[in-house]
């Protein structure tokens, strides 16, 4: 028993988050409806799309606290471009990837090759994009995305499954194939778990990195896209606590702070518990201060039982 | 004052220390002798309460007690200077000398004038050049040393154990040493030192204690003594400093010449190495720890710039900027220090194994897992690796094993020049053997091998020629009927050497 | 041998190498754009320190503390949060319960230093890496001081306020004062034995154990130190705000950890003083006030130059993210200097004689 939970803390993610939504049933068995189910799966994905990223970049041994601020800036561009008119997708990427991928290259140049921290450059970087969302649109965003565009991401298929599941099928497509099916990947994980002997083994592992950080911006940029397209409407900072989440979703899947282990089902899963955890707790008509709390304690419980550094003495 | 017996430690299967005894008395300095591995550092770690031994018993002053950690020792009057240093980079010199027994003025308040009286004192002893604020990351390697000698000694020790600290010192500063601990010795300190310069040990010691795999094989003064003896008890084999013109590589004459290295320097560690190697040899590298041989495989590799001289490969001056360009040119790089250079600990046996050939080919290119199993399971076949399953963590495997992973990660890449630093350390015999089979199968098949390793043994048996490093220059190199264990042991201990031309400057 | 120029010169040097050098140069370039763009007879006036340190001793006092943690390695990123705990407790009490004031803000200082002992608990004993655990900690801390309040609601007695604002003999602020007597709180810590175990536990870990110091004793103490300068942080943002908000803290935590880097405190642990967090938290507050000025004079200077306020958050945010790459190049100085030391030493006895 104590075995498996030490080796399977996706699995543990997985069961706890089937135990709370059982819970949520059992205290509201209204709660138990397509509704419910479609809103739990669309979160999960938009939380997953985000933290996508965010796993490249903890898998080297790093933390992008610039996530939630690409995402935002992305969704400003989306909803200021396209204005309610159809066929202004191209328009839209063609204004998200290059500010993504300055982002992702002053970040990653930044941890790689001038050694500053992680968590403060990016923390500086995204002060900045935020700054930049207030300029660009005087602070008041305007602009809505296209019907159809948010037709195919509100959509229910059988009533229940979101059309957002179709973009999650491409970037859950491209994620997993960067990570476990490309050399990339896995020249990523042998970076992330020892620097050292893969730089010694051939590895280009500063080059590594920097794609990693640049990768990571690009998809966050995507998911702000889809956020916006999902949430229809958008202010400055809008979809800023995704970097929180994110980082809370990576940790709770699996992925180890110092690197080297971490898989993207892993994250996903650890996105749907964060999901549930806070559609459990609406259902127990608790606030959100109860929830914050509540959420905090599970997080200090996964970290003590999957995150411990070693003892000097052993 | 110190007596132990029947000291004995095992590290998993590798027993470093085996019944081995010690004793040493007031106003003496011994010397504790050995070879590469025959359990010195363990028995200086046993006594600073760093190691906790299996069995045996150690007696102060003719009563038994028992070293748990740092701490006892420190009270038992024991100080040691490490060889890795225990120094706080980052802090002054005085503040270093007196950490963890500050003296204290009232509410807790260090009072500075002391720490800096004390300071003054113990540098002015050892004539240390540096003042009692310096930063020690500010100081050089050698004057770092006399500091770690230095923090020991101020702590009035009545046991002072030097771990190899002579190594980066320079000879004025070797000579201000040993006059101090003369005088510590008339104050009545016990005095234990280890090192590998025989010089030094008949300029200081009175007596010494050889060890040999572990246990103690010989104990005398040293008046009584002469270096043959030393020698044979350390190696089993008498030194054969006889043989003249093993410098020279014997004239044979091969028809691809792989690797010449000329000149090179890397300082503090590399100061002037020439060696060439021919296609399908396997060239040894030997020599006491830490006479320049990792440093010289790594500015091979491309890790570490070299100051100056030439490297060819293949014929064309290549002075690689990091190992990838040369990994890309065909060379593959063995690492025996595991932990740090070599495994990935967390990633899976079939991933290790696939490590070298995941930087060739397109990098967003295809790469599943069908192509790395099948890769890996045809090694673990050929290599006899013993995992449990492809998908298991490397970490689970035993040390033997580790190191067949990555050996096994370049010949199966078969490169045209692999490079392996004591690829063997801490392997059990079983798994050395088949790494030797292994090498010999591959150059037979036209690779070139350059070995390093600290087990003489291993170079007899795997080297065609064998290049022995001694302070960071070549001071023979033994080929055919010349590569006798007495020869190499005279070589060695630098008690032959020979000038491979171009002197260094600066 | 006693010549005073040669001695400003080995004390420039010995300045040149110390921690502080990296915070100092960027402070000293932005205080002397600010006084340029200010106006020195503007910039030079009572009421003026007293309006920069009345707004930002919060910060000046979060960095503080966020120092003391990073000098052992670690970080609190909760800090922010911690701010806003100090606030609600300290308004709320009184005013739900009827508890006189000064208990309720010693309450707010007492139940920060709980909670960072609770962190310090997680990351000394349970070793969770600092970062995560105070990653939780900002939700529960967060949760907490939304249940305690849940809008932003409540006064501060007016003599509280005014005092904060205060110059005592219309001279020297009161928030000087504050930020002094905990500076003065620094240089006796620095003197203890203590603060030489924090900089070997930073240093090197391994070997300060190997020199007989316990490193989760010597984390723990830093977490209770560092709570209790927060908890004072608190109260000066409470002071300042005159009113409660649960969530007015939480900018502050990322913040003082941008302000020690900029100070020149290596995140690694080890290296720095108490003068970088002052260093560096200063730069954050002049790059304001001169980004401030500058606009002004360009719409003076410019006829019809007009820009919201947010063009001026984007450069200052803009100028700290280029400090922070400044900092390297100053590290980068530090490291040559150190290397002129070492040849210096290389040479031999030059030093001998002194």
């Amino acid at each position: 028993m104590r075995q498996f939970v030490r080796d399977n803390q996706v699995g543990m993610a997985l069961i706890i988050s089937a135990l709370l939504f059982a819970v949520n049933i059992a205290i509201n068995p209204a709660s138990l409806n397509a509704n419910t189910f479609g809103s739990i799966i669309a979160l999960t994905l938009l939380l997953s799309f985000a933290s996508a990223g965010q796993t490249l970049i903890m898998i080297t041994g790093g933390i992008d606290l610039s996530v939630g601020a690409v995402m935002s800036m992305a969704a400003i561009f989306t909803a200021n471009t396209m204005a309610g008119q159809e066929g202004q997708m191209p328009l839209v990427i063609a204004q998200v990837v290059p500010m993504a991928l300055i982002v992702g290259l002053v970040n990653g140049v930044g941890v790689v090759k001038l050694k500053l921290p992680a968590m403060v450059i990016t923390m500086c970087v995204s002060n900045v994009v935020t700054r930049l969302q207030y300029v660009y649109t005087q602070g008041l965003p305007t602009g809505t995305t296209s019907k159809f565009f948010t037709m195919t991401l509100q959509h229910r298929f059988f009533g229940f499954i979101p059309g957002m599941t179709l973009y999650g099928i491409v970037i859950f497509g491209i994620v997993l194939y960067i990570l476990n099916r490309s050399r990339y990947g896995q020249q990523l994980f042998l970076t992330g778990n020892n620097r050292n002997a893969a730089y010694l083994a051939g590895v280009r592992s500063d080059m590594v990195e920097i794609l990693a950080y640049v990768l990571g911006s690009l998809l966050a940029g995507i998911a702000g896209i889809i956020g916006a397209g999902y949430m229809n409407f958008v202010i400055c900072q809008s979809l800023d606590s995704y970097t929180m989440m994110s980082i809370v979703a990576v940790v709770v899947g699996g992925t180890l702070l110092i690197g080297g282990k971490g898989s993207y089902l892993g994250t996903a899963v650890g996105s749907l518990l964060i999901i549930v955890l806070s559609n459990c707790l609406a259902v127990l008509n608790s606030s959100d201060a109860v929830r914050s709390v509540i959420m905090g304690g599970v997080l200090i419980l996964l970290l003590a039982v999957y995150n411990k550094e070693k003892p000097i003495r052993q | 004052m110190l007596e132990m017996h029947g000291i004995t430690k095992r590290f998993d299967a590798v027993v470093a220390l085996n019944n081995a005894s010690f004793e040493v008395a007031p106003g003496e300095i011994r010397a504790l002798l050995g070879s590469n591995g025959s359990g010195k550092s363990t028995l200086v770690k046993v006594l600073s309460g760093l190691v906790n031994p299996n069995a045996g018993e150690i007696k102060i002053d003719g009563k038994s007690v028992q070293i748990g950690n740092a701490q006892e020792s420190r009270r038992l009057g024991i100080a040691v200077a490490y060889q890795d240093l225990s120094l706080i980079q980052s802090m002054s010199v005085m503040d270093n000398l007196v950490l963890g027994l500050e003296p204290k003025g009232p509410l807790g308040i260090v009072d500075r004038k002391q720490v800096e009286a004390r300071a003054r004192e113990v540098l002015g002893r050892l004539k240390i050049d540096c003042r009692p604020e310096d930063l020690v990351r500010s100081l050089p390697p050698s004057v770092q040393s006399m500091l770690e000698v230095a923090k020991a000694i101020s702590l009035k020790p009545r046991l002072l154990l030097l771990d190899e600290v002579t190594a980066s010192l320079h000879h004025n500063e070797v000579d201000i040493l040993f006059d101090t601990l003369r005088e510590l010795k008339e104050e009545g300190m016990a005095i234990v030192i280890v090192t590998h310069r025989m010089e030094e040990i008949y300029k200081l010691c009175d007596g010494c204690t050889i060890l040999k795999s572990g246990e103690t094989v010989a104990r005398g003064k040293m008046s009584e003594m002469d270096l043959n003896e030393i020698v044979y008890h350390m190696t089993g084999k008498r030194p054969d400093a006889a043989a003249q013109g093993v410098c020279q590589l014997a004239n044979i004459e091969k028809e691809e010449q792989v690797l010449e290295v000329r000149n090179l320097v890397l300082l503090p560690k590399v100061k002037d190495i020439s060696l060439n190697a021919f296609r399908g040899e396997i060239i040894g590298i030997g020599g006491l720890e830490g006479q320049g041989q990792s440093e010289f495989i790594r500015a091979l590799l491309g890790v570490h710039k070299p100051s100056s001289g030439e490297i060819y490969y293949n014929g064309i001056n290549a002075r690689f900027k990091s190992p990838a360009q040369a990994v890309k040119k065909e060379i593959g790089f063995v690492s025996g220090d595991r932990n740090k250079e070599a495994v990935f600990p967390i990633r899976s046996v079939a991933e290790n194994l696939y490590a070298g050939k995941t930087t060739k080919g397109n990098i967003f290119g295809y790469l599943g897992p069908k192509q790395i199993n099948s890769f890996a399971g045809r090694a673990v076949e050929e290599f006899n690796i013993k995992a449990g399953s492809l998908k298991h963590p490397a970490n689970s495997l035993s040390g033997g094993n580790q190191q067949k992973l990555v050996v096994g990660r370049w010949i199966a890449l078969a490169p045209k020049l692999l490079l392996l630093d004591d690829p063997t350390k801490g392997v059990d015999i079983n798994s050395r053997r088949e790494i030797h089979k292994i090498l010999k199968k591959c150059t037979e098949d036209g690779m070139t091998v350059i070995i390093s390793s600290s087990d003489n043994a291993e170079l007899l048996e795997i080297s065609d020629r064998i290049y022995i490093f001694y302070e960071g220059k070549v001071s023979a190199m033994l080929a055919e009927e010349n590569r006798t264990e007495e020869k190499l042991v005279a070589a060695m201990m630098g008690l032959i050497s020979c000038d491979t031309g171009g002197e260094l400057d600066g | 041998m006693d010549r005073p120029d040669l001695k400003m010169i080995n004390r420039f040097e010995s300045f040149r190498r110390s921690p502080a050098f990296t915070g100092f140069v960027l402070f000293s370039l932005v205080l002397i754009l600010n006084i340029a763009l200010q106006g020195p007879d503007r910039f030079f006036t009572a009421s003026n320190f007293g309006l920069l340190l009345e707004k930002n001793t919060p910060l000046i006092l979060v960095t503080m503390a966020q120092a003391m943690l990073m000098l052992l390695g670690m970080i609190d990123i909760s800090i922010g949060v911690q701010l806003s705990l100090v606030n609600v407790i300290a308004i709320m009490l009184p005013q739900e319960l009827g508890v006189p004031w000064p208990v309720a803000w010693l309450a707010g200082v007492l139940a920060v230093m709980t909670i960072s002992a609770v962190n310090g608990f997680f990351v000394a004993y349970m070793r969770i890496p600092s970062l995560l655990s105070s990653f939780a900690m900002i939700y529960i801390v967060k949760g907490i001081n939304v249940i305690i309040m849940s809008k932003p609601q409540g006064t501060v007695p007016e003599i509280v306020w005014r005092t904060y604002a205060s110059e005592i003999g219309g001279v020297i602020p009161v928030t000087f004062v504050i930020i002094t007597v905990l500076f003065l709180l620094w240089i006796y810590l620095k003197k203890t034995t203590y603060i030489k175990h924090v900089y070997a536990v930073g240093g090197n870990e391994r070997n300060a154990y190997a020199s007989g110091i316990n490193p989760a004793r010597v984390k723990m103490k830093a977490f209770l130190i560092a709570g209790f300068i927060t908890g004072i942080a608190g109260l000066c943002l409470t002071a300042m705000s005159g009113a409660g908000n649960p969530l007015m803290g939480e900018a502050y935590g990322l913040k003082s950890i941008a302000a020690c880097i900029l100070g020149g405190i290596a995140l690694s642990g080890g290296w720095g003083t108490m003068s970088c967090a002052l260093f560096g938290s200063g730069f954050l507050v002049m790059i304001q006030s001169s980004v401030y000025y500058l606009f002004k004079h360009l719409y003076v200077w410019i006829p019809g130059f007009q820009v919201t306020t947010y063009w001026q958050n984007l450069v200052s945010d803009g100028i700290i993210l280029l400090g922070l790459v400044a900092t390297i190049f100053t590290a980068q100085t530090q490291r040559a200097a150190f290397k002129t030391g070492l040849k210096k030493q290389l040479k031999g006895g030059e030093r001998l004689g002194e």
